[in-house]
């Protein structure tokens, strides 16, 4: 009864904002704001990886281009010596010079001239024919590199790098130097890098890929194809990024950068032209932890951070709550309630009679005008004490009878006032019998010495609802009607309101 | 109460468990292969050479590189001693034969590496213990080995894709057609596999009309006949397809078979090795194969000499020796070269 008459009356304050609702758009707003830091996070670990990747890539193809731009010189210089000493007999001249020590790296040299005849060994000879290097060496203007090969002579991957010359008064011829690959490649390296930094010559045109740097020291200088080894590992919903990045190169752009997921491992990749080398670039690849691991741990700890704020902040609120609500019950009961018999108080009677006829015009109801009798004598003969039990024990009664379906008030002093949610005559008629029953029960105390032949008695009035008023005033204007005709005849019972009387 | 509880714990727990989840990897476990056992007669003061073949799974290729060394043996009054593993992606097996080599204290090695880059490490090992390290077939990563009889892959894959090339405009195929070409690859770690694709590769994109496409979806069959048979069939769905490459034993054998189960005549197949199912379809005149063939039976002839002669201290000039290729198809399988070769296969 307690607890139905307190939601009732909580109902408007309760109604609008509830402590769930609160929690939920709290959690919603905290979700939002740790997936927009998340994102701005990740957002700028890749523009960071992207452009730090793209500082190194740059770097290295910069000292690659710088080393293959000092090779290519060398080329055009030693070409330039040769055609101001006009040689004549290309044959002594390879004899003399490929019998002697090597420079700069190169593992053979040679000549060809004017006739397309090959000043080299056996092997090499069959390696012209092989790599078609006699083409390459047309396209000496004045240098020209070729793709890499493999070297009957080192079992290596090597290339060569023809400069144009003059020889035998003007004779037009080429001079050329084979170098290892690992030449390339010691290029690209260099010991400050990480252990996960991958460079790689890639061409354009096939796909086709040669490792210069990377984690395995055993992988470096083979072949491979990035169909196989890059585009067919990464993750299908980068695969468009990469073809784009792809296209980027086969467009012949000089760089481009992306960043893509194989697995859960991130990694940047970026490349550049090489200078001399038609169709082929540098790519540099690094993962993301390698590069940003300081970001990410940082926002580990920053989400760290968030979690535990999130749900201190959440049992804060929680116990909060429970205390507010602790204390709101404690303040409700206080507003709402008698303090010695517990029953409603007349302001909280008066709010909940009233909103129960407001939403009930449909339905029917009793209001009970009841006056203890001359109780003010209680109080002379045996004390306040005695009075407060009387209270008591009458509250308890009528609460045993009416609880089922009423709102059940103490009016002021002696009088208590009952809202009865049907007009069932009889039955209220029959309840009040049985009240007077246990009203003669009730006694100041325990000791029949002193109480004597006391007798609790009681007068009701009682008025119906919709047919004796409309509202809760006329109701109780009705009942306390009743109630005056039951004390003008000794009081002791109840009566009905009728309009007649 | 229990509610807003029971809500709370719920989201806790959902914000703990995202990306929990863990993809399973699962690869298919490889019966390791057998301890060396004899190839020839073994018989006291001889010479002990440790062959290694790259498969010992009923492969026609290593069979008649294994007749090559057993002849040359023979010839030069040799052991040969002989193993490998049984799937050309259990280099770990060959890591552990080398090792047994060492131990052994073989008067040489002869290896055809299953993986160039993993077995680096134990090649440098075998040739800094003084044991003359011929390769056959596949380089390795090092250069630590004292010579490398095998063909020039890059130059091979050139040689197929030129063939390739060639074949389709016979078969009609104009330099406007919008057409594909399908490629499967044995085993991808493989530098000879991969070496191949490389050269056909490169030769395709400076000579191919740019209308011929090659499919970025190049599937792999790691040396599993049945996987090789069903990416054929995969690629040969689709009707676009004129042309299908492969670069090895494995995924060749599987292109034969598909293209006569799905009677696409209409698709010229470049591949590699020689084998019954290749001959069968390469001596049919309603398709269009070549397959590259190699001189695998010299490999292990020249492998098994080169190796005694490096333990009986002759030098040698030049690391790596091109054995060259041929190109069979069914306008060269009567050439006599081609015959010769054939007749060791």
């Amino acid at each position: 009864m307690k607890k139905k008459q307190n939601k009732d009356i909580t109902y408007e304050i309760a109604r609008n904002l509830s402590f769930f609702k609160m929690l939920v758009i709290y959690l919603i707003v905290c979700l939002i704001g740790v997936a927009i830091l998340l994102l701005n996070f990740n957002s700028l670990i890749r523009n960071h990886d992207k452009k730090l990747t793209g500082e190194i890539c740059s770097l290295v193809t910069e000292k690659m281009n710088d080393s293959i731009s000092y090779m290519t010189n060398s080329a055009e210089n030693m070409s330039a010596a040769l055609s101001s000493q006009n040689h004549n007999d290309l044959q002594a001249l390879y004899d003399e010079l490929s019998g002697g020590k090597k420079g700069s790296g190169y593992i053979s040299i040679g000549f060809i001239d004017e006739n397309q005849k090959i000043y080299a060994s056996e092997t090499e000879i069959e390696e012209f024919s092989k790599w078609e290097l006699l083409e390459i060496a047309k396209q000496a203007e004045p240098v020209s590199i070729s793709a890499p090969y493999r070297s009957g002579m080192t079992g290596q991957p090597v290339y060569t790098m023809f400069a144009d010359f003059t020889y035998d008064n003007g004779k037009n011829g080429y001079l050329f130097l084979t170098y290892p690959l690992k030449e390339i490649q010691n290029m690209a390296y260099t010991d400050s890098l990480s252990e996960d930094t991958e460079i790689w010559l890639m061409e354009a045109d096939s796909d086709n890929i040669i490792q210069c740097a990377g984690s395995d020291n055993y992988s470096i200088g083979s072949w491979n194809n990035a169909i196989l080894a890059m585009q067919a590992q990464i993750d299908d919903d980068y695969q468009p990024e990469y073809a784009d990045w792809k296209a980027h190169m086969t467009a012949g752009e000089d760089t481009a950068g992306i960043t893509y997921e194989i697995g859960k491992k991130t990694y940047t990749q970026v490349y550049a032209k090489i200078d001399f080398m038609h169709g082929w670039y540098v790519v540099v690849r690094i993962p993301s932890s390698s590069l940003s691991a300081a970001i990410q741990q940082f926002r580990t700890s920053v989400l760290l951070f968030l979690g535990i704020l999130f749900i201190a902040t959440v049992i804060m609120f929680v116990m909060s709550h429970i205390r507010e609500t602790e204390e709101k019950k404690m303040l409700e009961n206080l507003s709402i309630h008698d303090p010695l018999t517990s029953l409603l108080n007349r302001r909280a009677f008066d709010y909940t009679s009233s909103q129960y006829l407001k939403k009930s015009t449909k339905n029917e109801a009793c209001l009970l005008f009841i006056d203890v009798d001359y109780f003010k004598q209680v109080n002379d003969r045996f004390g306040h004490d005695a009075g407060d039990k009387i209270l008591v024990d009458f509250s308890a009664a009528l609460n045993e009878l009416f609880k089922e379906n009423s709102y059940i008030s103490r009016y002021g002093g002696d009088e208590f006032v009952v809202l009865v949610r049907s007009a069932d005559k009889s039955e209220i008629s029959s309840k009040l019998d049985a009240l007077q029953k246990m009203a003669g029960d009730i006694k100041p105390c325990d000791d029949p010495a002193i109480y004597g032949d006391f007798v609790l008695t009681f007068s009701c009035g009682a008025a119906t609802f919709p047919f004796d008023a409309s509202d809760v005033k006329s109701l109780q204007s009705a009942a306390d009607n009743a109630l005056y005709i039951v004390k003008e005849k000794g009081r002791n019972g109840y009566e009905w309101y009728s309009k007649n009387k | 109460m229990k509610r807003i509880l029971a809500f709370l714990v719920g989201a806790i727990m959902c914000i703990s468990f995202v990306g929990c989840a863990d993809k399973k990897n699962n690869s298919p476990e490889v019966e390791p292969g057998p301890d060396f056992f004899p190839l020839t007669e073994i018989k006291d003061g001889r010479k002990n050479i440790y062959l290694i073949v790259k498969t010992l799974a009923n492969n026609n290729y290593w069979e008649v590189l294994m007749d090559g060394a057993k002849d040359s043996a023979d010839f030069l009054d040799c052991n040969v001693y002989v193993s490998g593993s049984y799937a050309e992606s259990d280099w770990k097996t060959q890591e552990r034969l080398l090792g047994d080599a060492i131990s052994a204290n073989a008067d040489g090695v002869v290896i055809a590496p299953d993986d160039s880059v993993n077995l680096a490490g134990k090649i440098d090992e075998v040739y800094l213990a003084g044991i003359p390290v011929v390769l056959i077939d596949t380089t390795a990563n090092t250069d630590n080995y004292d010579i490398c009889y095998m063909t020039d892959n890059l130059m091979a894959g050139q040689k197929a894709a030129d063939e390739m090339i060639k074949q389709l405009k016979n078969n009609g195929v104009s330099d406007s057609e919008n057409i594909q070409i399908g490629i499967q690859v044995g085993q991808a770690s493989s530098q000879t596999v991969i070496e191949r694709l490389a050269g056909f590769l490169q030769f395709w994109s400076k000579h191919a009309p740019d209308s011929w496409e090659i499919l970025h979806d190049i599937r792999c069959s790691n040396g599993i006949p049945e996987t090789a048979l069903e990416y054929a069939e995969d690629i040969l769905e689709n009707p676009q397809v004129k042309g299908v490459f492969t670069t090895n034993s494995g995924p060749t054998v599987g292109f034969a078979k598909a293209l006569k189960n799905n009677n696409r005549t209409d698709v010229v197949f470049v591949g590699f090795d020689y084998s019954d199912e290749m001959a069968d379809i390469v001596n049919d005149k309603d398709y269009h194969a070549s397959t590259i063939l190699q001189r695998q039976y010299d490999m292990g002839y020249t492998g098994v000499e080169s190796a005694l002669g490096l333990s009986d201290g002759i030098s040698v000039d030049n690391k790596f020796i091109d054995m060259g290729v041929v190109v069979v198809n069914k306008d060269t399988i009567n050439q006599a070269d081609i015959q010769e070769i054939l007749q060791h296969n």
